[in-house]
């Protein structure tokens, strides 16, 4: 029971680094049209920067603040050097991001090697919690997952910039009649969805292996978040996200974890079966 | 004075030459009526000004500058407004963040109230949505929000399109006392009444290009033209 009962809070603390990952996909989406088969790799990147920053300075909590900086510095590069060129191609866009994604693969490998790395957590107490000893550092990853995902909505919902990503994700073409910088908003909101998945790669990367594949896994799971959470929908994606880390984290108690990804394929069918435009129909208002 | 002026505009849809040098201009104060039938180009024409259909020739003169070659974004930042066909309220924004969109930050309070005296079903409803508006409000407020943003021109696509009989009178006042504050107008309407009362100067569209051009009232009494541009009798 213990075990199961640590699955799944570890699902829960997953749920919420996804779901941080996922809202950069899923602005991604809305806003630029485009399907971005390399943003599991701006996490991977996140999580070899925060490893640089640790091995550099020694300091792991600079990585906090350092790593969405440099994300949000490389998003804004590839949006003007890989989608704005293809911008209003969806097709294209899935060839464009997956050639970025084996460009960033292939990066990592060549600069930083191919042997996976793993991080101490820069918290090593462990809590007693409902009986069992769980990390504090989980606890920590968890939080700050919340806080990032609170001060994003907060942003987008009560700032200028927010207001004209909203307005220029509803239409384009009124919001720069209106005198929005449509182009700039696209870069800016590359530009946060890659800081935001680089975000998720630092809290991640003490919890899991920091190698260039990290982004592999990840990509199908914000993708499943994003489709059962509806698509355009933040709320839902972040919702989703949790529910199907939590569910998976129960499963993978009682089976191996690829029986419990199979798990949340099917579920995800059948969430497409009963509800096509997933559970929390609607873009975000 | 010439407050806009279109030199030979065109611009494609493809491989649809859809304007195919649009000639026309609007003074400084005046207000200007652009009619036809359907699919003529007086859409495209007014979003060729805004830069929302780029121009595959010719020039659009703003104030003395050449705006065609502008950014879309800067164009209502130089000071021309639009209030497109459908009203293109965001639902999503509450009313307020409709009304201040286009700023990057709150105009000067006098604005605010003059907006306000105007519209103050709009105060009433500054923190419900856009969509939760009806139709004759989203026309007010996508009126509203042309007028924050302090245009000497404003372009008008259809405002009365869809909006109930009763409403009508009212938005067609609220242009008039746009008007009368010597804000040029440039307006695109089906409904021939609204656009002769509102504007002294009217041109003609036909398969893109500006086919005639008469004063309100010479156009009024001038049935066969009429007839045979728009098809009706006022």
């Amino acid at each position: 029971m213990d075990l199961v009962f640590a699955l799944a809070l570890n699902g829960i603390v997953w749920g919420l680094i996804i779901a941080l990952i996922a809202l950069g996909l899923s602005i991604i989406f809305g806003l630029l049209d485009i399907i971005n088969i390399a943003h599991g790799d701006f996490f991977m990147v996140g999580t070899v920067l925060a490893w640089t920053v640790l091995q550099t300075t020694g300091n792991y909590w600079l990585a906090f603040l350092l790593v969405p900086i440099i994300g949000f510095g490389l998003g804004l590069l590839i949006n003007h050097a890989v989608i704005q060129p293809i911008k209003n191609a969806a097709a294209l866009s899935i060839v464009a991001t997956f050639g970025l994604s084996i460009i960033l693969q292939e990066s990592v490998r060549a600069t930083y090697g191919a042997a996976p790395n793993r991080l101490v957590a820069p918290i090593q107490e462990t809590l007693l919690l409902f009986g069992i000893q769980y990390e504090v550092y989980r606890i920590f990853a968890a939080a700050i997952a919340i806080f990032a995902i609170c001060v994003f909505f907060g942003f987008l919902h009560k700032t200028k910039l927010g207001t004209w990503m909203r307005a220029v994700r509803f239409d384009p073409e009124i919001a720069t009649a209106m005198g929005i910088p449509a182009h700039r908003i696209y870069m800016v909101t590359f530009g946060i969805g890659f800081a935001m998945a680089a975000l998720g790669g630092v809290v991640a990367a003490p919890i899991t292996t920091v190698d260039f594949q990290g982004g592999i896994d990840i990509l199908p799971f914000c993708f499943m978040a994003v489709i059962i959470g509806g698509l355009g929908n933040l709320e839902g994606t972040v919702a989703a996200a949790v529910l199907l880390a939590f569910v998976e984290g129960i499963i993978t108690s009682f089976t191996d974890p690829t029986i419990a990804r199979i798990g949340s394929l099917i579920f995800m069918s059948a969430v497409l079966i009963v509800r096509p435009h997933g559970i929390f129909v609607g873009a975000t208002r | 004075m010439t407050m806009i002026e279109l030199r030979d505009l065109n611009a494609h849809y493809g491989k649809v030459h859809v304007l195919q040098g649009v000639n026309l201009h609007v003074g400084h104060g005046e207000s200007v009526a652009l009619l036809g039938r359907n699919g003529v180009g007086k859409t495209t024409t007014l979003k060729a000004i805004m830069g929302l259909v780029r121009p595959t020739g010719g020039s659009v003169f703003f104030d003395g500058r050449e705006i065609s070659k502008l950014r879309p974004y800067q164009i209502p930042r130089a000071g021309v407004g639009y209030v497109p066909q459908g009203r293109g309220i965001f639902p999503m924004l509450s009313v307020e963040d409709n009304l201040f969109v286009g700023l990057s930050k709150r105009p000067p309070q006098d604005i605010i109230d003059y907006i306000f005296d105007r519209f103050p079903r709009l105060r009433e409803r500054l923190k419900q949505s856009g969509g939760t508006l009806s139709g004759g409000e989203q026309q007010m407020l996508a009126i509203a929000r042309c007028l924050v943003m302090q245009p000497k021109l404003i372009i008008l696509d259809e405002p009365t399109e869809g909006i109930m009989p009763i409403l009508v009178k009212e938005i067609r006042r609220e242009i008039d006392a746009v008007r009368k504050t010597g804000v040029s107008i440039l307006l695109v309407e089906q409904n021939i009444k609204t656009a002769l009362s509102l504007c002294s100067r009217v041109y003609l569209m036909e398969k893109g290009l500006i086919a005639h051009e008469a004063s309100s009232t010479d156009l009024e009494k001038d049935s066969d033209t009429l007839h045979r541009f728009l098809g009706v009798d006022v």
